[in-house]
């Protein structure tokens, strides 16, 4: 079912719908506390805080925009949010940067391939948290998260020449501190 | 086509927003600046370990865990539920008033009639009482009919005022 047959659903009282809607998008919502916390217990808490305030804030929803985006946009208020309560809406050095915490049961259920390429995604992730918040949140949403640039457009609320521009500039800074553990003309360099 | 301009476009180009005719002369400028291409292979190394990460699962159980918390959450705000159908009523409610505010303007209101208005309604003549006075032969009684008149209390009834 579409998100707007579920999203009406939902608004008429159906907690299946919603339950859906959540199923859809809980990785998602999940994946973006994820990327600014560092932490999974944290972001889980924010993943839940996000899908209640989407509830309860559900019909204020009118569809100007998609589901998606909508909840992106609750998402990244209240993420940003947390972060200004914790203090750490200010630019992150990399050292204060967490790995990710896993539990020894989820550590030994994964394989060698899946420990490699998360170990590769925390180290390009570090670098991400260490850029200022403006740039973060935008290399999250597109590159990270691969939301679409009129999505991150209407998500922040800046017009898409501000999307572009700033994305350009925390690439350029991404790739300034990533240069060493960059690939060359096809091969890895050690991460 | 200097290199400020290619990094840029090198960008776009990964995002697959560039049109055709710039991808031709990116293309012609990659194959002469080689800091150029290495900037395009790192930039595109870059963009795949960020897009490398699927999205991460949550902790288990998440809709088990999230459900009570949207039960209470609507037992302590249940008027929100109500508020899409609450906003969808307000038109409503503008339309009836707008009806019954014309049907008040529009319908004729009873006004108040002048005495001599009220006796032509029914059909009576404002000088039916004084002609019993004309109508008086003796010329004292006319006198005394007409000096009694005038002292008694004024009536609007009694003559149409101009």
């Amino acid at each position: 079912m579409e998100d707007r047959q579920l999203v009406r659903l939902a608004q008429e009282g159906s907690p299946t719908a919603f339950e859906e809607l959540v199923a859809k998008y809980q990785s998602k919502v999940f994946s973006m506390a994820l990327s600014f916390t560092r932490n999974r217990e944290a972001a889980d808490d924010l993943a839940q805080e996000v899908f209640l305030k989407a509830y309860l804030a559900l019909p204020r929803f009118h569809g100007k925009s998609e589901f998606g985006t909508w909840l992106y946009r609750i998402s990244i208020n209240h993420i940003k949010d947390y972060l200004r309560k914790k203090g750490r809406a200010k630019e992150v050095s990399l050292d204060d940067v967490q790995e990710i915490a896993f539990s020894d049961k989820e550590q030994t259920e994964r394989t060698e391939q899946e420990r490699e390429t998360e170990a590769r995604r925390t180290l390009v992730q570090r670098f991400v948290q260490g850029l200022p918040e403006k740039y973060r949140v935008i290399v999250t949403l597109r590159d990270i998260q691969g939301l679409a640039y009129e999505q991150i457009s209407q998500a922040l609320h800046l017009s898409p020449g501000t999307v572009d521009s700033r994305l350009h500039r925390a690439r350029r800074m991404l790739r300034k501190k990533l240069a060493p553990y960059l690939l060359r003309e096809g091969g890895a360099n050690e991460l | 086509m200097n290199c400020k301009k290619t990094e840029k476009r090198i960008l776009r180009s990964l995002d697959g927003r560039l049109d055709g005719r710039s991808a031709g002369l990116l293309l012609k400028h990659l194959e002469a600046c080689p800091s150029c291409r290495k900037a395009e292979t790192e930039y595109r190394s870059m963009l795949a370990l960020l897009r490398d990460g699927k999205d991460a699962a949550p902790l288990p159980r998440f809709w088990e865990r999230l459900e009570p918390r949207l039960r209470e959450g609507r037992e302590i705000a249940p008027f929100l539920f109500w508020e899409k159908w609450n906003l969808r009523a307000i038109p409503a409610f503008l339309a009836i008033v707008a009806v019954a505010g014309a049907a008040l303007i529009f319908t004729p209101q009873a006004s108040e009639l002048t005495a001599s208005e009220a006796l032509l309604l029914e059909n009576r003549s404002p000088l039916t009482e004084t002609q019993a006075i004309f109508d008086a032969e003796k010329p004292e009684t006319r006198n005394m009919m007409l000096i009694f008149a005038s002292l008694e209390e004024k009536t609007s009834a009694r003559r149409p005022t101009p």
